[in-house]
This record gives structure tokens, sequence and C-alpha cells, in this order.
């Protein structure tokens, strides 16, 4: 039998007053029911879900929307980061002139500390086998009256967070939780808040713990989301929250980073300001080299390589590291899979220079080699795996995915960062349509214009970037070689070909 | 995991039939036939039975966004669109003048949406009505109340349950800036409705309204809302003629009256009887969700507004009828839908299909 509804026994109070009434006893009596309400609510505080929370904050739409963003890392701490001059952070991103663009109009960009960042306007990218080049070099685009144009920006992440932290913090703190040192417990879906409350289990409810010495005095908070954004990295929790598999492979090697500080160039470069990247191709070892330009003739190393030879040139005395490096660029493919298994002792620490100088004498050197590597930044010199995914899906009812959790790829094109930011230029774009639209911002009928933009422009750049590094890891003088060679001089003689695609590597 | 998973289609039909059984009658059931779904569909309104039974079937898929209204979804912003672009020409309020853009409009109309089915762009719409009344309005729609009507039971009902879903309409509800009345438009222009609205029936400290019918309540709405009802009137109890001038009568001086229908041409035939309502997976509506005899072109609707602000202009308005209908302010633009791309405003298609159209009611 149906109960006796409330409304019938309680005596005729007038529709404003009850509203009071009912609005104060749910806040007192049901604490444990009613979470918080946000419209958005962001899992990760790296450079996706900042510049998300930056670009929602930033336009005059979506400013109004109530938004959280958790990190489990010390926001405070990423605010304040400072280093010297000289020194350099070994986690770089390059950024295209697109995503340059979009964290201009979201007025994150001035917040950068420019002495800190590097354009580049040349890359020398080259095939260690067969030694067939191509050279992305926009001062033969452009006329000398106008600026040259940059291929690409190279940040430290930390920077670019720092900025987006200012960026928010600049934008009040109206409508905005920052969960820093916080982790997220569970989530799952709330509930029917009958018969006076709205209905929520279709909502995402996220238990918020305080982690460090906060833990034992704060009590977790209860927050729902309208829009639960997943930014949350390669393991995202929210993306197994939402049950979404994902596809891909581990591809078995390492990428090896450090700052390095480079020789003066033996030209001057012309125009003065000109910088260049270099990119080696090494097949007989496993992955590309590539040094990218820092600001003060420093540079930052990306070496992706099998995990036995990162772990030998971790291992290695810096000046052996130096010769390794120098050696990458300079030597064939025999002498390196020679040297990379020489015996290192620290007593001996000038046998790879003696080798590299020996062997260089007896190598004809391609012209476009990079300066020499003299010194590297203490304790900079580390190694992560490198691996494939692709999420199934990036959206699920009140749930979108962005950046590494929807998607990881091989960094040989620097592509990473740069789709991550571009998935949150394309869903704060969608939620701005939707909010201006009446829409919910949570429904599938919002998300989908979002997945509809990003997921083939990333799995064809995802699979592009996996095709070169298949490519480039095939060893030897064999048909593949052979197609590669053909294939970048063909490429690198046709301009507008070449053109088409360094248009496509910036991101237009 | 997979039992934490956010339900894709919260509303199944056991959730529908409880929440019919847990809603006090309102006294205009106990007045009328038991019949619930057809109670409504008395001989004065323009409903029709078949099309009333016909929506209330589909009740259980309208809000699942793949499921057979998912075209309506779609085309829900385009609605939204059109009508900013008819309040950049003016509205019935005198605070919402189009020449003072630099400062933030507050939100002050006063919208009617007539067969909102099951909410599609009211709520939408409610969704856009700021919890602050004197804030500045969220968007160029300006809402500041949604009155949703529809004939079907079961439709309004699904409707308010799914309002249930959205905390900040779910708050509108219960402040009564939107309602969901399950009545007609006649019943409305009379003054029968507000003993419906929720708020009042749980108090039951409503009284009867005792206004007869021959005495006309002044005009309350700034916007009446008519998507996709215009081709699913009963010819046999209404037309669009009486129909469209009651909607006119509901306007204020300077409000608006904004449609959607469909045009009653060959490449409409082609487009929504023969390829819309295939089978899957060419169809993308429902069988016999439409009938093609039942359409309207462009040129009836403007002649039938023309008429109809002649009609509703004879209650009270001084001027004369003849130069309401030369003056009418008319809009009319064509919408089409292209797979995989969605709903565009094409000027000119107004033939092709799918069309909007609106008129002003004279100051």
């Amino acid at each position: 039998m149906r109960p006796i509804s409330r409304a019938v026994l309680r005596p005729y109070v007038c529709p404003t007053c009850r509203h009071g009434i009912s609005a104060g006893r749910r806040r007192f009596g049901s604490k444990s029911d009613s979470p918080d309400l946000y419209d958005v609510v962001c899992v990760g505080g790296g450079p996706a879900g900042l510049g998300l929370l930056a670009a929602l904050r930033a336009s005059p739409i979506t400013s109004k929307l109530k938004v959280a963003l958790i990190e489990s890392q010390d926001l405070r701490k990423a605010k304040a980061w400072d280093l010297e001059p000289n020194q350099f952070s070994n986690r770089v991103s390059s950024l295209t002139p697109s995503t340059v663009s979009f964290l201009r109009s979201i007025g994150a960009y001035d917040h950068l500390d420019v002495n800190r960042v590097q354009d580049y306007q040349d890359m020398q990218v080259w095939d260690g086998q067969t030694g067939s080049r191509i050279s992305f070099d926009w001062s033969m685009e452009t006329s000398p009256f106008e600026d040259m144009r940059t291929v690409a920006t190279m940040t430290e992440n930390a920077n670019l967070v720092r900025a987006l932290l200012r960026r928010i913090a600049d934008l009040g703190d109206e409508n905005l939780s920052l969960f820093s040192n916080a982790t997220v417990a569970s989530i799952e879906n709330g509930s029917d808040l009958k018969p006076e409350g709205p209905d929520l289990s279709a909502w995402p409810v996220l238990t918020v713990k305080p982690t460090g010495p906060a833990a034992e005095t704060e009590t977790p908070k209860r927050i729902a989301a309208r829009l639960l954004v997943g930014a949350d990295g390669i393991n995202s929790p929210v993306r197994s929250f939402a049950d979404i598999p994902t596809q891909g492979w581990d591809y078995g090697r390492h990428g090896v980073v450090a700052t390095l500080a480079l020789d003066e160039p033996a030209t001057p470069p012309f125009p003065a300001s000109k910088r260049t990247a270099y990119q080696r191709f090494l097949p007989a070892l496993g992955g590309p080299i590539a040094l990218l330009p820092l600001p003060d003739n420093h540079a930052t190393l990306v070496w992706s390589t099998t995990p036995e030879n990162a772990a030998y040139l971790k291992s290695l005395p810096t000046p052996a590291f130096l010769a390794m490096v120098n050696a990458a660029f300079r030597l064939d493919m025999t002498d390196l899979t020679y040297m990379m298994g020489m015996q290192s002792s620290s007593s001996d620490s000038t046998s790879h220079q003696d080798e590299l100088t020996w062997r260089a004498q007896h190598t004809p050197l391609p012209s476009q080699i990079p300066p020499a590597a003299t010194a590297v930044q203490a304790g900079t010199v580390a190694s992560f795996p490198l691996r494939f995914r692709h999420a199934a899906q990036y959206i699920s009812p009140r749930i979108a995915l962005v950046g590494d959790a929807a998607h990881v790829i091989h960094p040989l094109a620097g592509q990473g960062l740069n789709l991550g930011l571009a998935d949150v230029a394309s869903l704060s774009k969608t939620i701005q349509y939707a909010v201006s639209h009446g829409m919910d911002i949570g429904d599938l009928l919002t998300l989908e214009r979002y997945s509809s933009e990003r997921y083939l422009p990333n799995a064809k750049i995802g699979g592009a970037c996996d095709l070169l590094h298949k490519m480039y890891n095939v060893p030897g003088e064999g048909p593949v070689a052979l197609a590669r060679s053909l294939g970048l001089g063909v490429v690198d003689r046709l301009p507008f070909v070449k053109s088409f695609l360094m248009k496509n590597a910036e991101g237009y | 995991m997979a039992s934490l998973r956010p339900r894709a289609l919260p509303l199944s039909v056991r959730t529908l039939r409880s929440a019919l059984s847990s809603t006090r009658p309102s006294p205009n059931h106990f007045l009328s036939a038991p019949a619930s779904t057809q109670t409504r569909a008395h001989s004065t309104s323009s409903v029709s039975a078949d099309e009333l039974s016909h929506f209330s079937a589909l009740a259980s898929s309208w809000w699942d966004p793949m499921g057979h209204s998912r075209i309506l979804h779609l085309m829900n912003p385009l609605r939204h669109e059109f009508i900013a672009s008819c309040l950049a020409e003016g509205t019935s309020s005198p605070s919402q003048n189009p020449s003072s853009t630099s400062t933030p409009s507050t939100a002050t109309l006063n919208y009617l949406d007539v067969g909102c089915g099951g909410g599609i762009f009211a709520e939408s719409l409610a969704r856009t009505i700021p919890l602050d009344p004197t804030g500045p309005a969220p968007t160029p729609t300006l809402a500041a109340s949604m009155t949703a009507i529809d004939p079907s039971t079961d439709l309004i009902q699904m409707a308010r349950e799914h309002a249930r879903m959205d905390p900040t309409v779910h708050e509108h509800l219960r402040t009564g800036r939107f309602k969901y009345l399950n009545t007609t438009l006649e019943d409305v222009l009379a003054g029968n409705a507000v003993t419906l609205t929720p708020a009042s029936s749980s108090t039951a400290a409503s009284t009867p309204n005792p206004s007869s019918p021959s005495t006309q309540p002044a005009p309350q709405y700034d916007v009446v809302t008519l998507f996709e009802v215009l081709e699913h009137i009963d010819p046999k109890t209404s037309t669009p003629l009486s129909f469209l001038t009651n909607c006119l009568r509901a306007l204020k001086p300077g409000g608006w009256l904004i449609g959607s229908t469909i045009s009653r041409t060959l490449p409409s035939f082609i487009l929504n009887q023969v390829i819309a309502e295939a089978p899957w997976p060419i169809g993308v509506v429902p069988r016999g969700t439409h009938e093609w005899s039942k359409f309207v072109n462009p040129g009836e609707v403007k002649g039938w507004l023309q008429e109809g602000l002649m009609r509703a202009a004879d209650t009270g308005v001084s001027r004369g009828g003849s130069a309401i209908a030369e003056g009418m302010r008319w809009k009319c633009v064509g919408a089409i839908y292209i797979p995989g791309i969605g709903w565009k405003m094409v000027p000119g298609s107004e033939d092709w299909g799918n069309y909007f159209w609106a008129v002003r009611k004279e100051i």
C-alpha cells in the first residue's frame, strides 16, 4: 500500500515559506545523502585538466558554472615553481602554433615565463640507416619581410602548469573549488533524493579525500558532477568508473630524457634568431634520438630506445653519456651498436669519447648535425616507458575523457600534449555551445559533439606516429629502408606536399 | 565496476507507473472520465485522439538520445537560435530594448510551450532560467518562466520525472518558475489550468477558479512556442486557424508566436514519409509519426496567422484588423537534416520539408 504522502499530513504553509523550511531540513537532516552539486568536476590537475578549467573560467558563457578540480599533488607548490635561469626541467613539451593560439585565447600564454620558452623555425629529420632526410624549414616558405614561421614552441611542463594556475587565480575563485593534495577515494552513482530533492541516480558522486597531514583531521567531501571530466592520465580512475575499455600496446621502448648544454654552433644561424630541432632515426637501436632547443644554447634530449639501451645509457658516467649522444647524431649504425655495448667504468671515463673521436674521422658527416653536447644538467637523466593507448570511447553519460586518459601516443612527433590541449579546446567549446543552447552539459547529446570532433584526429595522429615508429624500427638495407628513403626524398623535393605535411604537423 | 555505470536510460516503464501512482490526483481528474490518457482530449480541444495514443506509446524512449526522438533532440539547439533571432528584433517587455545591448539583459520573458510532449524543448529552455531572477540572463532567450502544456498525461508525467534528474530544472519546478501542466491550450485561455500545478495540488489549498468563459483573462505570455505541433492537429475537431488564433490570444502585445512544422510538398513527402519513416537503418522516426496530408505549407501558416491576428485583435484592441494583418512581422526559414552533420538552417528551403516560422503580435 502506498504510504500517505507527507503533503497531506503537513498543515498548510505558503509555498515560499515551505521552500525555506525544506531547504533547511535537507541541509541539516540528510547531510550524508545530498552531496555538493557541481557543474564540472575535473579529476587531474595536469596541463589538460588545468587547461580545461582555465578555458571554462575565461569564457563569459561558462564562467558562471560551478567547477571543481581534484589533484593529488600540491598545486600551491606547482604555482610557486621556480628554477635558476640556466636550469631547465627535463619534462619539456613542444607546443604547436595552434596550441599556442588556444593558450593565448584563454589568456594563459601571457603567464608563461617567456625567458624559459624557445621557438624553433627549422626541423632537421633524417634516417641514420640510409641518410635520406627531410628538412622542415619555414624560412623557405615565408618572405624575408615577415617573421619566420614557428614550427613549434618548447616549454617546460612546469612553466605551462604554473601559467595555467596563475591564469585561473587571475579569474577569481567564485564558484571554483580546487581540491589540492586530494585523491578520489570512490566514484559511485548518486541516489534519488525523494520526495523533495532531485533524482541524482544518474549523477556520478565522488568522495574526495585529503592526503598527507590533513588526512587525519579533515573529513572526506562528497561532490556530485553534472559532468565528470577524466584528465587523470593513462590509468584513469574516471575511465574505469565509466567502464570504458582501452586498446593499445607497450612499445617495449623507453624514452631517455636529459637537459643538455650545447656548444656554440660552428656557423652562426641565419637569421640570427633561427633555431633548429634535430631528430635522427636509429633503426638499429630501436627508435629516434631528438634534440630540441631550449633558450641560451640548451637543449632537451628525447632518445627512444630499448629498455636495455636506456638502462645502459643511464648507468654511464656523464662524459660517456655525452659521447653517446653526440655519437648517435654522427656515427653509422654499426659503430653505434658497438659503442652501446662498450664496458664502462668510472676510472676510464674517456673511452667512449676516444672511440667517438676516432670513428668520426672515418665517417662522412652530414651537414645538418647539431652542435656537440658539452654538459648534462645534474639530475636530469631519466627515462619513461613508451606506450600506445586509445580509449574505445571518450564519452559516457555525464563523463568525458581528455588527454592521456583518452589517448597515449608515441612521442616521436611531440604531439601528445598538443592532442590533449586540442581535446580541451574542443570540450570547452562544446560546453559553451551547450550552455548557450539550454543543453545539459553532461548529456550524451552534448558530449557527442566533443567526441565526434576529436576521436578521428587523435586516432589519425596516433596511428601516424605508430606507423613511423614501426617503419623506422626495421634495421638493415632491406626494402623498408629503401621505401623510407624514397618516401622522404620525394616529400623533401615536392614543396607543396612538404608544406602540407608541415602545416599538418603544426596542427592547422 | 559494471554496476556503478550511470544508467543510459534511467526512466523505465516501471518508474513511470510508480510516478503516476504516487502523484495525488488533481481535482480535474475526479471530475473527468476514468481513462486518464484521453481525459484531456475533450471536444473543445485541438488534439487528435489517435495522435495522443501514438505519442503516449513512444513515452518510454522519448529521452533516449539514441532512441526514436533523437532527430528532435538534435533539432533543439536550432529552436533556441531561431528564438534568439526573433527576440533580437524586439520583445513585448519594455525593459528589453534591443538598442541597449551594452548592458546585460535580465531574464524577463514568460514562455508558454504548447504541445511540449516529453519536454525536450521546455526543459532545455527552463535550464536557461537564472536561479537568481535579478541576475543577468545567461542566454539571449531571456526566459524568466516557462509553462509547458500537453494533453497526454503519460508524457507530462514523464516530462516531470525527467526534469527531476536535473537539480536546476527541479529547483525551477519547485519554485514554480517552470510548470508542466496536463491541459490544453483552450483550458489555459479559459483560466482553468492553474489548478493543475503541482505546488497547488500538494498544498490542497487551491480553490476552483470561478472565472466564467465569457471573461477573457489578460494575455500573460511574451513568447508562445509551437514546435512540431501544427502538423498533428485533428482536422475533425479543430482547425489550424482556430488553434493559431488561440495561441495569439495568449500573447502579450509585442510578443512572439514561434513554431516549426513541415511543408506538404513532393520533396517533403519523399524525405519525411518515404525516407524518414523507412525501416531501420534508413529511417530516423517511428512509422506513423507523421501524416503527410496534415502537413502545412509556409503560405498557409502565414495566411492563417494574418486571419488569426485579426480575430485575436477583436477582443479589446482598438486598431483595425486589416491594418494588423498588413503590418504583420513574419519570419520563416527552412531547416534541413544532413546525416552525419546535423540540422542546418537553410534560407529558401522552406518548401523542402522542415521550417521555422514566427510572427510578432503588434504592440
